[in-house]
């Protein structure tokens, strides 16, 4: 796999633009995905995806070729979801009440928001239930929570991507595993 | 509650895989006699089970499609036909 996307990104540095194509068609899940568990709802994401993408190519020649390439393209989608994530409106409160609506928050509604037809199984409500205890985490352990439960990638991996040590990145795994219990206890 | 203070930690390094076969030992006998403590792991790993089942999700369809129309145009390129 890491053979196959190194010589498609040096090909793409020598300027075939179609290799990068297959590139994309090989990571544009994971990294919709982490987009999409970051910022909560599919139109986000796919502007922070399609963004991630963008800059990979823009600074394919800064990209160092001996190291893992997900684990670079992963740091790009993820600063660009924290990113997203700092610049949200100060008056957009996910905790607050939508008026009209008793006991139905804006978390219920970005969780709803980023729901598919095809997606809407049995399960859907635990589901939802699921990413809105996931968008509750402060960013900070949020990150590291997908990047772990959901990627299922290292710590070694994860402290890369987020540029921490391992040492912080545990802690905030542990603290993000602790806030996820308080949410989820009594599912 | 006389749970030795490091229980919660050594869940924690349990959950991350690094805990000593010691240090697991005094944690399963401690679980076994705190119903609280019990409780709490119980809960954790149940949290970690839930995330972990979340269901994936896809990219559009049309999505590496628009991402090469979005592409900088450079000189020595051919063009993207699909």
């Amino acid at each position: 796999m890491e053979t196959i996307i190194k010589n498609r990104i040096k090909q793409v540095r020598k300027g075939d633009q179609n290799a990068f194509a297959e590139i994309v068609e090989l990571y544009k899940d994971k990294v919709y995905q982490i987009s999409y568990r970051m910022v909560g709802n599919r139109h986000e994401a796919e502007d922070i995806s399609q963004e991630a993408f963008l800059r990979a190519y823009i600074n394919i020649h800064s990209y160092d070729i001996n190291k893992k390439f997900s684990t670079w393209l992963y740091r790009i989608a993820t600063n660009l979801s924290i990113d997203r994530l700092r610049k949200k409106k100060p008056d957009f409160y996910l905790d607050a009440e939508v008026a009209g609506a008793e006991g139905l928050t804006l978390y219920s509604q970005v969780a709803a928001d980023g729901m598919l037809p095809e997606e809407k199984v049995e399960s859907l409500e635990l589901q939802e239930t699921i990413q809105v205890a996931i968008l509750k985490l402060p960013a900070k352990y949020r990150s590291v929570i997908v990047l772990k439960y959901i990627e299922e990638l290292s710590l070694k991996e994860i402290s890369e991507i987020l540029d921490l040590p391992i040492g912080t990145v545990k802690t905030r795994i542990h603290r993000g595993r602790e806030a996820l219990r308080h949410q989820l206890r009594h599912v | 509650m006389n749970c030795p203070i490091d229980t919660i930690q050594l869940m924690h390094k349990y959950l991350d895989e690094e805990i000593t076969f010691e240090e697991e030992k005094q944690l399963r006998v401690h679980l076994d006699e705190c119903k609280e403590c019990s409780q709490h792991f119980h809960e954790l790993k149940k949290s970690i089970a839930l995330v972990q089942s979340t269901s994936h999700i896809e990219a559009p369809s049309d999505f590496t499609l628009k991402v090469m129309a979005n592409l900088p145009k450079e000189k020595k390129t051919v063009s993207f036909n699909r």
